[in-house]
């Protein structure tokens, strides 16, 4: 009889241990199975958000979290879709940025090109004016006439400005008024406006009497 | 009484226009200023020519330029206090002739030039003056030796003309300065 009990008690506690483990083992699965649902509706609402354009990400960040759900490896059709198409979203907007950085590159390029002209140009008078003798001066103004489109480019010196009325000395050229300083030896004017070409040549120089 | 109607028409329709084409103080001032710059440039061009340190193809230039701030047919007075008189030559000619001077070196200066006559306006919108100016001329030989020095007073008619051009696509204004003939008034030592 001791014995009996002694075995009904050995095969409850297995039962027990075995129906216990059996309980545990499947929520442990549900757990799981929660979690990679979650990381599937996670996944496509990251995805869609990329898409979309509705994400505060920057464009690196997003490309590591499609990175990260194409590793993931889900195994998923709806997400292997949306990963191409993310990825073909974010190949665009790359290309997009890098033409808008290009672009503003060559803005920045051109404005400092632009500045770097009339100091150089201005300089240029001053080099001229001080030169020792014809051949520097004439050598001066063979550099700086390379700035310009052509040596003929028209130079428009303003002697009265007031309101709308502009008075100018009669119209000369880059390379006579460039010969003209080297020749008075002085400097009178400043630069008023300069118009360039799409080479950033000048095309039109407008002086001011100082 | 129609006629004292029109003369009065006729008057008050010339003084409205007479005043509309005045120039202010400050617009005139501008271009009193700018005809002065032009004699100036010309004396530093006759000092380029002048000098027998400048390159022939330069003083060619600069004669270009020089004859260029003339009048058709001006002309330039020469004296000499060794003849008395003075002699007109066409500007180039007066140019070619002073690069040509038979000197070793030559010092041309001018100083006081100012107007003797202010620019007035003309019925045809001209502006017409007269500027002073007084040329002191050296000239050397090889050893360099003083040879010869004068001083000449010397009265340059002055044109100041408002005038239009096209440029870039923009109507331009600018004053059209010519000079006319350059008068010798006295030469002295």
């Amino acid at each position: 009889m001791k014995l009996h009990i002694k075995n009904l008690v050995m095969i409850a506690m297995i039962a027990l241990v075995t129906i216990g483990g059996t309980t545990s083992c499947g929520s442990k699965k549900k757990m799981a199975k929660k979690e990679y649902e979650a990381k599937i509706e996670q996944a496509k609402k990251d995805l869609n958000a990329i898409i979309n354009d509705e994400t505060l990400w920057t464009l690196e960040e997003q490309k590591a979290r499609v990175d990260e759900i194409e590793k993931a490896d889900f195994q998923n059709p709806e997400i292997d879709e949306l990963i191409v198409k993310a990825k073909e979203k974010l190949n665009r907007k790359a290309a997009e940025e890098a033409r808008l950085a290009e672009e503003e590159r060559l803005r920045q390029l051109e404005e400092q090109n632009k500045m770097k002209p009339v100091a150089s140009l201005q300089d240029y008078f001053a080099i001229i004016a001080a030169a020792p003798d014809a051949e520097t001066a004439n050598e001066k103004i063979a550099e700086a006439l390379k700035m310009f489109a052509s040596p003929d480019v028209p130079v428009l010196i303003i002697i009265y400005h007031v309101g709308d009325i502009i008075d100018y000395d009669a119209p000369t050229t880059a390379e006579r008024y460039l010969n003209y300083i080297k020749d008075q030896k002085k400097v009178s004017v400043g630069i008023y406006n300069i118009k360039y070409d799409n080479n950033n040549k000048i095309t039109e120089l407008e002086l001011i009497k100082k | 009484m129609k006629k004292i109607l029109l003369a009065l028409l006729f008057g008050i329709f010339f003084i409205g226009n007479t005043q509309a084409q005045e120039l202010s103080p400050e617009r005139k001032q501008a271009v009193d200023s700018l005809a002065l710059e032009k004699v100036r440039d010309l004396s530093k061009y006759i000092k380029i020519v002048g000098s027998k340190e400048t390159p022939w193809s330069e003083a060619n230039r600069v004669i270009d330029r020089a004859e260029e701030l003339f009048a058709p047919d001006a002309e330039i007075g020469v004296s000499s206090l060794t003849t008395n008189e003075v002699v007109y030559y066409k500007v180039r000619q007066y140019l070619e002739r002073l690069m040509r001077l038979n000197y070793d070196r030559v010092e041309i200066d001018w100083y006081k030039i100012e107007y003797v006559s202010d620019l007035q306006r003309q019925p045809d919108g001209t502006y017409v003056g007269v500027i002073t100016v007084f040329q002191t001329f050296k000239g050397f030989d090889k050893e360099g030796r003083l040879i010869y020095q004068d001083t000449t007073k010397k009265d340059i008619t002055v044109y100041v003309k408002r005038k239009e051009t096209q440029i870039g696509g923009r109507l331009i204004g600018f004053w059209d300065v010519l000079l006319g003939d350059m008068r010798v008034k006295e030469t002295t030592l």
